[in-house]
Order: structure tokens, then C-alpha cells, then sequence
């Protein structure tokens, strides 16, 4: 069955929020780790959904969630940390045992992609987490997704293993240290010429790189659903913090109508 | 030892003295999830206005110590939207729900609350005039006592409901913008909104929103809060709701303490939605703990 979108009620029906302890945490390269929880049951999350996660004892500062894209759903969720900041530094040096709020499932995952679209994954850096999860999803539907995998140079690149393993994996850096010199976009031309448009892009990274895969897609007639990356007070569509231009005019909402949208509905210029 | 959290706040009996603060608290549907809403002493909605609202472009958001700044804009549904689409589930839920309005001028808040009139399961209205983040109308009602008596007068004449009357930290004196809303008829003051503030990005030096300043929540400002939840309460008779980095049950018995009669959870509810309920529950488990009733506590601070 492919992935079907969570309903449409904020955090929705599944969503809760439980204090869980850091299971493990993986450096991955020099500056990315894979954090993983232990629950007390499964987490039912799709691809592209997200949790809000916090450290129990953080206090009053850092003073809200962090909303993390989901790695892996299940009795171990994971996320990717990349340090941008005081709270995700926290994470990224967090250890086993460390008790955290875990809020989840948040959002609304991927679309499924149809049958005679070819799913092509466009992943820039930490981009990659919800990318790598409908990876496993779609391998595990038997389809064969492309990934085009883009970073300013290869130590940018996290997960690129993982990924190879069930994705057809094509890479671009910017200082050629992996992959094709240059954007990733150059990799997604090809992708478009080859099958005359008929893909579908799932696209996750840097606000201008999903603003380019959109306008490309766009033109080359390819279906194109994006994840918004946006600062989140709540997460389920409480706040209205995490405003999005809109395609035609108001604001979409990255938690509760996203973070999965369709990226033509989203105003790139803005 | 039994504890009766019921509150009274002025012709309103409310089941305990915890609400969620405006603009936290979505429409309260947002929460069913996560605990019984209808649990709460109520809900203020996110700021009604006449005709929906946008809001402001982003970000709306950053995070500072303790706390967070927004400006997110009175971004709603607009009035009728909520009484279609909204009003009717928290009926049915039995939660009380406190309409928070928004206008720019007399006229509109009067519509307003007109508006609200023939619709039922609305227990108060709550009068914002001390919004930081519009161009026109919140704070310059609140920082004037003539302008805050005469909206408060305009929404009374408007309403057969009771009125409280939410001050902006920003009136100079806070005391005398409540004292000139109490002489307007006002049922109940809540106190306070948001302070402004401002950050900046070192590396880029834009500013973090979008809007410059947003309004300062959270921990960070319980103190500032707490003073004038103080000096509002000595100088009116009637009940005060403190608002103002309420996080747990402590911070709320705090306000109590210093003469707020009910208060309102704030942007606790983002980073934990159930907030509010935690809050309660340990408010009642401190006054079984002393063998009070919640109401008895108001304005006991030795100050």
C-alpha cells in the first residue's frame, strides 16, 4: 500500500506526546547525528511527518520543541540532527538515557506517488531525514525511487550510504569532493530529460533549492511535493507561527497543512 | 483534605481558576487530542475580527531566554467563520469559551460583540487592547484610559455578556487604564499581554521577525507580570486574570497570591499542550495539600 496522508486534524488522531529516553546517538560525519528514542509502543508515523522533541530537563531555556523531520517510525523513532543552534546543540550532544519530550506524529507526511510517475527524491544535506524514510518506503512497495543528492561538499552528504541502498543514488557537490561538480538541480535536468517529465519530485533542503526543483518541474510538466522547513512555536497548528507564503495570495501552515505540500502551492517568491 | 476550585469572576462562575491565554490556545479544538478542554475553567480564543485576517509574513517567531517573541498578527478566521465553524464543537464539548475580539476602532468592537450576541456558548467576551503587533487599533486602546473607558463602555452597551478588558504592560500607569475600565463597567481585567521586544541576527543582521519587534512570552516575563497583576489588583474592584509565563502550578498559585482570581496559560501550551491541565492538577493537589478552596487564596500574598 503506498503511504497515505494523515487526516486532516493538526496533529491528528495518532499524535501524542510522551517522555521517552534517548536510546542512541550516532555521529555521522562531523557534523550530524542520528538520534534514537525508545517508546513505550510503536510509533505509527508516515514518511515526511515530523515530532516536536525537547529535553526534559532543559528547564526554561531552550524554552520550546524543536520540530524534527522523522527518520524512522516504529518502537525506536530516529531524527537527524544538524547543529544550527543552542537547542539542537543540545541534541547533538545528548546522551543515552537523557529523557526528552517526544511529540509525535505531527504533520502531513508524503503523497503517494503515482503508479506511472517515476518518485525521484531531490535531498539537500540534512534535507535528506524524511527523504530517506519514503526511500525505505517506496523500496519496500517495490518501487525504484531516484535519489539526486546535493551538497556544498561531500562531508554534507549524510545518510548518502543508507540512501544508496534503495534508491538509485546520483550525487552533485558544489566543490566536486562527490558526485558531479555543481547543484543538484544539474542532476534533476538529466532526470527530466530522460523520462520526458513523467516523474514525480519529492523534495527536501534550502528553501532556493526546493524554489528551483519547483520552477523546473513546473515546466517539465513533473508532479512536485516539497517539505516546508519552517520555525515552529507548537507544531499542531495552534500558534500559527510557521507561515508559509502561499501560491495566490495568504499563508500555508508547514505543521499542520504541511510540512508536505505541493510545491506549486507554495509563493517561492515571497 | 477537600478542595473546591470553583472561582467566581464577577457574574461568572467558572468550574476552576485556570484558562488558557489568547492567541496560545488555536480555537481550543486544536488540544481535544490531548486532554479534556472541557476540564479547564475555559478557553480564549485566538483574536476574533470582524473579517478574517492573514497575519503578518514570516517568520512570526523566534525563541529567546526563557521565553519566545511573535508577531504573528491576529492572523483568524474572522468572526463568522468561528460562530460556523468553531462555536458549535466547543458547545457540544461543553468547554467555556471566552471570545477574545480584535478591531481597530470603537465602532467594530461594538459590531463585534453585537455579532456574538445572538449566539450561545460564548461565557464572556475579552477585549484586546493591547495587541503589539498590528498597525492600527490594540495597543493605542490600551495605553490611553479615555480610549480603554470608551471601548470598554462602547462593548458593554454592545452586550448582554460580561466584559473583561485584556491590558497591554505598556500603559505607563498600568492601574489607571484599570481603573478607567472599571468605571466603564468593565466585569473583569486580565493582565497582561505581551511586552515588545526585539532580536537581531549577528551574522545577517535582520532582524528575527519579519515584523522588527513581537511581543516578548513566556518565563521570562512572570515577574513583570506578577508586579502588575499586583498593583492592577490593589487598584479595582473588580476580579483580575493574571497572565504572564504561567508554567506550572506554582507560577499560577503565585498570581493567585498576589490578587488575580483566575489565570490564563500562555506559551506554555506551545511547548507542552497539555499545560494547562497539568497546571490545574497541581493546583488542586495543592490545595487539598493546605485543605483550601482555590478562591481563598487570592490577594494572601504578605506583601
Amino acid at each position: 500500500m503506498e503511504p497515505s496522508r494523515a487526516p486532516d486534524c493538526h496533529g491528528g488522531p495518532l499524535a501524542r506526546q510522551l517522555v521517552a529516553p534517548l536510546l542512541r546517538r550516532e555521529a555521522v560525519g562531523s557534523t550530524h547525528h542520528v538520534l534514537t528514542f525508545e517508546l513505550d509502543r510503536p510509533l505509527e508515523a508516515e514518511p515526511g511527518q515530523f515530532a516536536m522533541v525537547r529535553g526534559a530537563a532543559w528547564g526554561s531555556s531552550p524554552f520550546l520543541p524543536r520540530p524534527m523531520s522523522l527518520l524512522e517510525a516504529g518502537k525506536t523513532p530516529s531524527i537527524l540532527v544538524k547543529v544550527v543552534g543552542e537547542g539542537t546543540r543540545r541534541l547533538a550532544t545528548a546522551s543515552p538515557g537523557e529523557l526528552f519530550t517526544f511529540h509525535a506524529p505531527l504533520g502531513r507526511g508524503w503523497s503517494p506517488c503515482p503508479a506511472d510517475r517515476t518518485p525521484v527524491l531531490v535531498a539537500g544535506g540534512v534535507g535528506v531525514c524524511p527523504l530517506l524514510f519514503l526511500a525505505r518506503s517506496l523500496a519496500s512497495l517495490g518501487r525504484e525511487p531516484i535519489a539526486l543528492y546535493g551538497g556544498r561538499t561531500a562531508c554534507e552528504l549524510p545518510l548518502d550510504g543508507a540512501l544508496g541502498r534503495v534508491a538509485e543514488l546520483r550525487i552533485a557537490t558544489e566543490d566536486g569532493s562527490s558526485g558531479e561538480t555543481g547543484l543538484v538541480t544539474r542532476l534533476l535536468e538529466q532526470v527530466l530529460r530522460d523520462t520526458n517529465g513523467r516523474v514525480k519530485a519529492f523534495v527536501c533542503g534550502p528553501r532556493r533549492m526546493m524554489a528551483a526543483v519547483a520552477g523546473m518541474c513546473r515546466d517539465a510538466g513533473a508532479l512536485c511535493e516539497v517539505s516546508l522547513e519552517a520555525v515552529m512555536g507548537c507544531g499542531f497548528g495552534a500558534c500559527l507561527g510557521c507561515a508559509v507564503p502561499r501560491a495566490g495570495g495568504g499563508y500555508l501552515y508547514a505543521c499542520s497543512q504541511g510540512p508536505c505540500v505541493d510545491g506549486f502551492a507554495v509563493d517561492w517568491g515571497r | 483534605m477537600a478542595c473546591d476550585p470553583r472561582v467566581t469572576l464577577g457574574p461568572l462562575v467558572l468550574r476552576n481558576p485556570v484558562l488558557t491565554a489568547s492567541g496560545t490556545f488555536g480555537y481550543g479544538l486544536e488540544f481535544e487530542p490531548y486532554f479534556d478542554v472541557a476540564s479547564l475553567g475555559g478557553i480564549c480564543t485566538k483574536g476574533l475580527s470582524l473579517l478574517p485576517r492573514v497575519g503578518n509574513p514570516p517568520p512570526r517567531l523566534c525563541e529567546t531566554a526563557s521565553g519566545m517573541l511573535n508577531a504573528i498578527g491576529l492572523a483568524n478566521v474572522g468572526v463568522d467563520a468561528f460562530c460556523a465553524d468553531k462555536l458549535p464543537h466547543l458547545r457540544a464539548r461543553g468547554i467555556t469559551v471566552i471570545a477574545n475580539l480584535f478591531a481597530t476602532s470603537v465602532e467594530d468592537f461594538a459590531a463585534l460583540a453585537r455579532r456574538l450576541e445572538s449566539e450561545e456558548g460564548i461565557a464572556a467576551l475579552e477585549v484586546n487592547i493591547s495587541c503589539p503587533n498590528v498597525d492600527k487599533g490594540g495597543i493605542a486602546f490600551g495605553v490611553d484610559p479615555v480610549m480603554a473607558a470608551t471601548v470598554t463602555a462602547a462593548v458593554k452597551k454592545a452586550s448582554r455578556r460580561p466584559v473583561w478588558i485584556k491590558l497591554s504592560p505598556e500603559a505607563g500607569r498600568i492601574a489607571e487604564i484599570a481603573c478607567a475600565c472599571e468605571e466603564a463597567g468593565a466585569d473583569a481585567l486580565c493582565a497582561i499581554n505581551t511586552i515588545r521586544g526585539l532580536a537581531v541576527d549577528p551574522e545577517t543582521w535582520e532582524p528575527r521577525l519579519a515584523n522588527r519587534t513581537g511581543g516578548l512570552s513566556g518565563p521570562a516575563i512572570k515577574p513583570i507580570a506578577l508586579r502588575m497583576v499586583w498593583e492592577v489588583a490593589r487598584a479595582v474592584k473588580i476580579p483580575v486574570v493574571g497572565i504572564g509565563g504561567i508554567a506550572s502550578a506554582d507560577d499560577a498559585i503565585e498570581f493567585l497570591l498576589v490578587g488575580a482570581s483566575a489565570v490564563q496559560v500562555g506559551s506554555a501550551s506551545f511547548r507542552d499542550p497539555c499545560a494547562p491541565r497539568e497546571v490545574l492538577e497541581g493546583m488542586l493537589r495543592y490545595g487539598e495539600r493546605r485543605g483550601m478552596n482555590l478562591r481563598d487564596l487570592v490577594g494572601k500574598a504578605r506583601l
